[in-house]
């Protein structure tokens, strides 16, 4: 009854939408994608249960044996079987939900100019692959492969997914505080010292897209604080909204451009050892940031502590937590962090290295200028720095290409696969301390698959 | 003390300035001045009520002060009358009226027989209270440029009404409760905390989303620094909150927290765009000024009764209490957008016409200029709008219709604190009910 009332409901809004500019949809692109995920996973649960009657465990699933060739979509669509549905029905609910219906309707009239809002929905939407939207997705694998107290009542077990009602609220919290810090970084800086504050014919463009980014941005993380309190768990409260401090806090971190865009350090402007670990979060309070000054200059390490406060850290705390919720040993939540720091880690180096796979860069195509493959060849070349130094009014200045062929001709590229590596391996090691179940294994196939992406 | 009005000894806005000189005048060269702490152990031989009361005149933020300056030698020569030198409700009242013309009638209900300043007997709670949300926005983060921004308005120059309605609700219901406790009231003064923090929180954003310039007399976040830095900070503000209270330890208290932030988003998105019809409008006016303001106020004074283990009735009862106040409170503020100067507000007259925005005393001039109608309904966008609509409110009985509408809500505040148990605290809430109402800034 429910899932037919459910169906209807969502070719209603179905109809809807494709009366919309698609576009448009940005703070629902997750909702929008599961529509079709949703109707296929709803018809394959069907089919699911009735097949198999005993736990997901002992069934074998298709995904024990490994795809030869590691395909990423393959290994996401099985993954996100083993769970259930990927993200829940809240998307649903969004959906429905007069502010969302609100900022839709708005976001039309954006449609067209040139604010970033559209750019991020855009990416939300087409980009499944490159934003990794998979990170609800990896928190309840990890929350399925950890398994749960045996203190735990059985009304809050999902039990055909074997996760809790709680875990899979949690996914959706990380969901909801990834895609609000994506949204509030597509906020244009107006200042009336900058290019675009004095851009008169955009200005009210760009004035209505920020007002409509920053509201969205805070209705995804005011419904994600009120999620994160009915969990009923404050040491989770705690330890996610530390996540999103650290969020804000990588915005901070270096020098930047008029739009925020940062830049890296001038070579040698620290001079200190290189650590032999690299540094991380005091995990015996949450409240204490990350001690980033020590480790600046040192490219990798630098490189380290600005995507785990970019990434890793809603990841790591985020497994972290479900396993919290599900009454595990402070041990293994260690581990859980770990794995999805590392795999945070190791992401974010393949998505550096991307703009260097092919020999010359794209029409219009342009990468961070603290990623990976930037931060080492600096190193390697500190006479590069002369070339970004264009860039402190708006890294828009700066002649991408000529960078692009010094990188390819230097051995950056290599050092951003390495490290890569590094974070896949650091992460595959942390999950042989979770037991073998078809959960590992899937995170496992999603961990081989992307480093073959 | 009715009489300290009339007699003119009152000095009012108007002079406040001027009085301020004088007050500096009197007690600027005197070392141990410069902070409200301290003062009693510099006059040892004063009555403790007059120690009150110069701590109260050197506290800058709460913009009563202004009578004591002038009334500091009868204070020495006359103390026992000193208690009754602080009927700010009459000061203010006679303020309005000479700031605004359409208070023709005396509008104001009785003279209230309590001498209390919340701000003086919270003293202990309030005093350090900004420096610790400094501190506490400091602690979370190694980024000097994050700080400064986050801190920004917490620089001691605001009312604090929250956090003084906050602890004023939780002492007492400490008091009706007889479990005070300095643990309790620790935990109670961190929701106060928390309700400042989330409001500066949304003035932050508010700043990025107006444009606005100024507020509170000082050039606005947004002219100062990056705008994506901004919106970041705010965001930073929250978090750090709501770390602070998960370390409470109580499930209740963040669930009720936690629904302010989503009535805050909410009313922000009521606020957008507004197609109701004319009877609609007025409730949808007043939902979003409860979401936006009161639901602040409401779930921070639920929060402390929470806390205290009170029973459910107690909860209400303290949830009822900040609706009402929160609600009046956002009443008189859209009352004062009319009738105060840029300079009394410390940011410009009308301002919510010019946002678009329709508030009470439009809405209520509505009823007798039905040409405002459309102007409401294309949110005065056309040129000329704003001055009409302006010029039209000041002829209607937009106002005094607002005020009567804040006083009721007063009222019943003040109905609500007198079902607690009597005490200082629960006097002075129904005080900051005259505050509200009698409020010029």
């Amino acid at each position: 009854m429910y899932r037919a009332s459910g169906l209807r409901i969502m070719q209603q809004v179905r109809g809807r939408i494709s009366g919309e500019i698609q576009g448009v949809y940005c703070a629902v692109a997750p909702a929008l994608k599961t529509f079709t995920l949703q109707q296929q996973v709803q018809q394959q649960q069907g089919r699911w249960t009735a097949t198999s009657t005993v736990s997901g465990k002992q069934v074998a699933p298709p995904q024990v044996t490994p795809p030869p060739r590691h395909d990423w979509n393959r290994a996401v669509s099985e993954a996100e079987r083993i769970v259930g549905y990927p993200t829940s029905f809240l998307s649903l609910r969004w959906l429905l939900s007069d502010e969302i219906a609100n900022v839709a309707l708005h976001l039309r009239k954006l449609v067209g100019s040139a604010h970033p809002l559209m750019k991020t929905a855009k990416h939300l939407l087409y980009n499944g692959k490159n934003t990794m939207q998979a990170w609800g997705l990896i928190v309840l694998l990890v929350s399925k492969a950890a398994g749960h107290a045996p203190s735990v009542p059985d009304v809050e077990q999902d039990k055909s997914a074997g996760v809790l009602h709680s875990q899979r609220a949690l996914a959706e919290v990380t969901e909801m505080i990834r895609i609000s810090h994506l949204v509030h970084n597509s906020v244009v800086n107006l200042q009336s010292s900058t290019q675009a504050g004095q851009d008169v014919a955009t200005f009210d463009d760009m004035s209505f897209g920020n007002k409509i980014g920053l509201l969205t941005g805070d209705y995804l993380l005011g419904h994600s604080s009120a999620e994160l309190a009915n969990l009923r768990n404050q040491e989770v409260v705690e330890l996610i909204s530390s996540a999103v401090r650290d969020f804000s806090e990588s915005e901070f971190i270096g020098e930047r451009d008029e739009q925020n865009n940062p830049l890296p350090y001038k070579p040698g402007t620290f001079q200190r050892p290189s650590l032999s670990v690299g540094v991380d979060f005091n995990e015996h309070d949450v409240m204490a940031p990350m001690p980033i000054a020590q480790v600046l200059g040192n490219p990798e390490q630098e490189w380290e502590c600005r995507n785990i406060l970019n990434a890793g850290s809603l990841l790591g705390k985020s497994c972290q937590g479900s396993l919290k919720l599900a009454g595990q040993s402070e041990e293994l939540q260690r581990h859980a962090y770990r794995f999805g720091k590392h795999l945070a880690l190791a992401w974010q180096a393949c998505l550096d290295a991307e703009p260097f796979q092919c020999p010359t860069l794209p029409l219009d195509a342009t990468f961070s200028l603290v990623s990976a493959p930037v931060l080492f060849h600096l190193e390697h070349d500190p006479e590069m720095y002369a070339d970004l130094e264009a860039g402190k009014q708006s890294v828009d200045n700066i002649d991408y290409d000529k960078i692009h062929r010094a990188i390819l001709a230097g051995p950056a590229l290599n050092k951003t696969k390495e490290l890569q590596r590094k974070h896949t391996a650091a992460a595959l090691a942390v999950l042989q301390h979770f037991p073998a179940t078809d959960a590992r294994q899937a995170l496992e196939n999603i961990i081989l698959a992307m480093q073959d992406l | 003390m009715a009489c300290l009005s009339t007699s003119g000894r009152v000095v009012c806005g108007t002079r406040r300035q001027q009085t301020h000189k004088l007050f500096y005048q009197i007690f600027g060269s005197r070392p141990g001045y410069t902070t409200g702490s301290g003062t009693g152990a510099n006059m040892p031989g004063l009555h403790r009520t007059q120690q009150m009361q110069f701590q109260q005149a050197i506290r800058p933020f709460h913009g009563l002060s202004f009578n004591i300056g002038k009334d500091y030698s009868d204070l020495l020569k006359n103390p026992q009358n000193c208690s009754h030198n602080l009927n700010y409700s009459q000061c203010s009242k006679t303020n309005l009226r000479q700031h605004s013309s359409v208070h023709t009638q005396q509008p104001a209900g009785p003279v209230r027989e309590i001498q209390i300043d919340p701000y003086i007997i919270l003293d202990d709670e309030l005093k350090y209270f900004y420096d610790d949300v400094r501190d506490l926005l400091q602690s979370g983060t190694s980024q000097p440029e994050l700080d400064t921004i986050a801190s920004y308005y917490f620089d001691g120059q605001g009312k604090a009404l929250r956090p003084m309605v906050t602890m004023l609700m939780a002492k007492a219901i400490n008091y009706h409760l007889n479990k005070e406790s300095h643990q309790l009231v620790h935990k109670q003064r961190q929701i106060a905390l928390f309700s400042e923090m989330v409001h500066s929180a949304s003035l932050v954003h508010d700043d990025v989303i107006d444009q606005s310039d100024f507020r509170r007399g000082k050039p606005s976040v947004n002219a100062l620094w990056n705008h994506k830095k901004v919106t970041m900070a705010g965001d930073y503000i929250l978090s750090v909150a709501s770390i602070m209270i998960a370390r409470l330890r109580s499930d209740d208290v963040t669930i009720v927290l936690s629904q302010i932030l989503t009535d805050l988003v909410q009313g922000e998105f009521m606020q957008l765009g507004s197609r109701e019809t004319e009877n609609e409008r007025f409730a949808h006016y007043l939902t979003k000024t409860y979401r936006k303001t009161a639901s602040l106020i409401a779930n921070a004074l639920k929060a402390t009764a929470v806390i205290a283990q009170a029973e459910d009735n107690v909860a209400e009862l303290a949830f009822q209490y900040g609706r009402n106040i929160g609600l009046a409170f956002q009443l008189v503020d859209d009352m004062l957008d009319f009738v105060s100067s840029t300079e009394q507000m410390g940011k410009p007259t009308a301002a919510d016409l010019k946002l678009g925005l329709a508030t009470a005393p439009v809405l209520f001039a509505c009823e007798k200029y039905p040409e405002l109608n459309p102007m409401v309904m294309r949110r005065f966008s056309e040129p000329g709008d704003v001055e009409r609509a302006f010029e039209l409110v000041h002829k209607s009985h937009g106002l005094e219709q607002t005020r009567f509408l804040a006083k009721k809500h007063c009222n019943e505040a003040i109905r609500l604190a007198q079902e607690l148990t009597e005490s200082p605290y629960q006097k002075g809430l129904q005080v900051v009910a005259d505050l509200v109402i009698n409020r010029m800034k």
